[in-house]
């Protein structure tokens, strides 16, 4: 019965000093608006990072030979898928596939009249849609033909970094099937920006035929990059693609190092939260106990009155659960409306900041995403904090004694 | 039947290396109903007997017994539970929780007692009009005159119906008219409920009402009244 009392009199309490109250609450919402924010903006990060390396180098699924190592970009022709027609066809076959791409990976040495950079060299179809974050990233002379010869991509850092312009002649080097080096004179035709830096900084592009003639690789590949329509249905895809001397990667093996990462960013993140948390939750008890020193007198009426310590303890704390639940409330409902609206049009990061320039296929735009599972946690961890930071101004009251308290009447 | 007794009780303060002897081997003894005045100078102990009486505060020495049980080493809970349940509080600023209405404040104890919400109405309803407040029921304290707030105060103070009532100068802040009033309500309700009242005054008018007057100097009683 008198439990319903005290959240009267919390309440009152609060709402006698109007202006404390609503700018310790706002100090409350504040605090986790920004939390929300910081969470909405990681898994924007995250889920922007992993959707943009799914997009422009792994796909969701990679066909490769049992034997295959991607860190040594092999050529040797027992290491190469070598029916890469029939996998592809077999992977278009099913339903869930949206493209596959066959890729010839090799590494090579670009070379102009004055420097030369070590880089990755990349075979493509240049039809097929996996590459449209290259084709649409295009910002100097034009995308390439599946029968170009002679020609190549590349991005336009690279180029800015060793002063290539469209149209000029370069050497590249690069292995071969047979174990042997063999050089080249390729005419740069364009300059891709897709946004991603180790890429633009570090690819060459040519049509996947070429690469093939030149790398003496037959009509073999290094990977077919599966693209699906729904990222869900990764397992059951890839099931479906197991073969015999076929690896099947899916996207989490692929970009296993790019998750770790996150997930150890996610952790740091989470020491942010907690420094957030715990300077509104000093805040709040800072207010309190405030109000329980002005309001000394009142306390040792209650004492009187014959109101017990706990029960003088928990009306403190039941002021510190008001505040808490408004001010987490109206900072999630803040937070999440920044996040929504930013989801839709997304952050602009300058030029600098993304290490790149204009016409940037992917990654010019973050997108942060409301994470419903971090604001139920982050909501709970501030409650809780904020409670249980409060139980000190709450002791402080109910441990007060009374003549003591009454002696400030 | 005795209501509290003091037996030799003594009380310091120690303020630095400073020691007050507030009260200096006090016995006294309140029976059921009386009508009982402390009366003495500033600083001759009567605030400190009436908190030892109250249970707020502990002797250093002495012992203090209400209705025969001897409470002196009660923890701060069952100091608070004895309170609760057998003492009421008045005091010379009114004391109301500012937060809380006529009826609220009235109601606070009983509640804090578990005492049944129909039951609660009907205790405060008729204490409330006892003290001619029924009709500032709604009133928070900041809307009352100081006597309507001092009416208040005695209301809850009998609300729990207390074996003994303890006020500490009730009427300094009241005028002439007011301080009247309280003091015939007082009387009255101790006639009627039979609930002692003791209190701690230098004013004559409440003297005037009380039907025994102990008096007190430097932490001594000198005299300790004849109930009439």
């Amino acid at each position: 019965m008198a439990i319903k009392k005290f959240w009267v009199i919390a309440y009152r309490d609060l709402i006698r000093n109007r202006r404390r109250t609503i700018l310790t609450l706002v100090a409350v919402a504040l605090g986790m608006m920004i939390l929300i924010m910081m969470s909405g903006l990681i898994a924007g990060m995250v889920a922007g990072g992993l959707r943009d390396n799914i997009r422009l180098n792994t796909g969701h699924l990679q066909l490769r030979d049992d034997t295959y190592e991607i860190e040594k970009l092999s050529l040797l022709s027992r290491d190469l898928l070598q029916d890469s027609d029939s996998l592809i066809s077999k992977a278009e076959a099913l339903s869930e596939v949206q493209s596959a791409a066959p890729v010839l990976w090799a590494s090579g040495v670009l070379s102009t009249v004055r420097e030369s950079t070590g880089l990755a060299v990349t075979g493509i179809d240049p039809a097929d849609d996996f590459h449209a974050p290259v084709r649409d990233g295009i910002v100097a002379g034009k995308y390439l033909k599946a029968d170009d010869r002679g020609q190549i991509l590349i991005g336009k850092r690279l180029a800015d970094d060793m002063d290539i312009i469209v149209g000029q002649r370069v050497s590249l080097a690069m292995g071969g099937a047979d174990g042997q080096v063999d050089e080249g004179i390729f005419t740069v035709t364009g300059l891709f920006n897709t946004g991603i830096i180790n890429y633009d900084q570090n690819t060459v592009i040519m049509p996947l035929a070429q690469a093939q003639t030149f790398s003496n690789s037959g009509n073999r590949a290094s990977s077919i990059i599966v693209m699906l329509k729904d990222q869900e249905d990764t397992a059951k895809v890839a099931a479906a693609l197991q073969a015999p001397g076929i690896q099947v990667l899916t996207w989490e093996d692929l970009n296993a190092i790019l998750l770790t990462l996150m997930e150890t960013a996610g952790a740091f993140y989470y020491v942010l939260y907690i420094i957030v948390i715990l300077v509104v939750a000093v805040l709040i008890a800072n207010t309190l106990l405030m109000s329980v020193f002005e309001r000394t007198r009142e306390l040792g009426i209650l004492a009187s009155l014959g109101m017990k310590g706990r029960q003088i303890m928990l009306m403190v704390l039941f002021e510190a659960v008001i505040l808490a639940l408004l001010g987490v409330a109206a900072g999630l409902v803040l937070g999440a409306t920044v996040v929504a609206y930013l989801a839709r049009v997304g952050i602009s990061f300058s030029a600098d900041a993304m290490g790149s320039i204009e016409g940037m296929a992917l990654g010019s735009k973050m997108y942060p995403a409301f994470a419903p599972g971090d604001a139920i946690t982050l909501s709970l961890l501030m409650f809780f904090i904020v409670s249980l930071v409060s139980i000190y101004p709450a002791w402080y009251a109910a441990r007060m004694e009374p003549v003591k308290a009454l002696h400030a009447l | 039947m005795s209501v509290i007794e003091l037996e030799n009780a003594t009380k310091i303060y120690s303020i630095g290396e400073v020691e007050t002897r507030a009260l200096d081997g006090v016995s006294l003894t309140i029976e059921e109903g009386e009508f009982t005045t402390i009366v003495g100078p500033s600083g001759s102990g009567k605030t400190t007997m009436l908190q030892l009486m109250g249970v707020l505060d502990q002797p250093n020495s002495g012992i203090v017994k209400i209705n025969g049980q001897d409470v002196t080493k009660f923890k701060a809970n069952k100091r608070a539970d004895l309170r609760r349940e057998m003492i009421g509080f008045i005091f010379q600023f009114f004391a109301l929780v500012p937060v809380l209405n006529a009826y609220e404040n009235v109601e606070l104890p009983l509640l804090l007692n578990n005492v049944k919400p129909a039951e609660r109405k009907e205790r405060v309803m008729t204490l409330l009009e006892a003290v001619g407040l029924s009709d500032r029921i709604k009133h928070r304290p900041d809307q009352l005159s100081g006597g309507q707030q001092q009416r208040v105060a005695i209301a809850r103070a009998l609300s729990t119906d207390p074996l003994l009532v303890l006020a500490d100068e009730p009427t300094a802040n009241l005028d002439t008219e007011n301080g009247q009033q309280a003091m015939e309500i007082m009387e009255r309700l101790n006639k009627d409920t039979g609930t002692a009242f003791v209190f701690a005054t230098h004013d004559p008018r409440v003297v005037s009402f009380a039907r025994r007057v102990v008096e007190m100097q430097d932490g001594k009683i000198i005299n300790n009244g004849t109930v009439l």
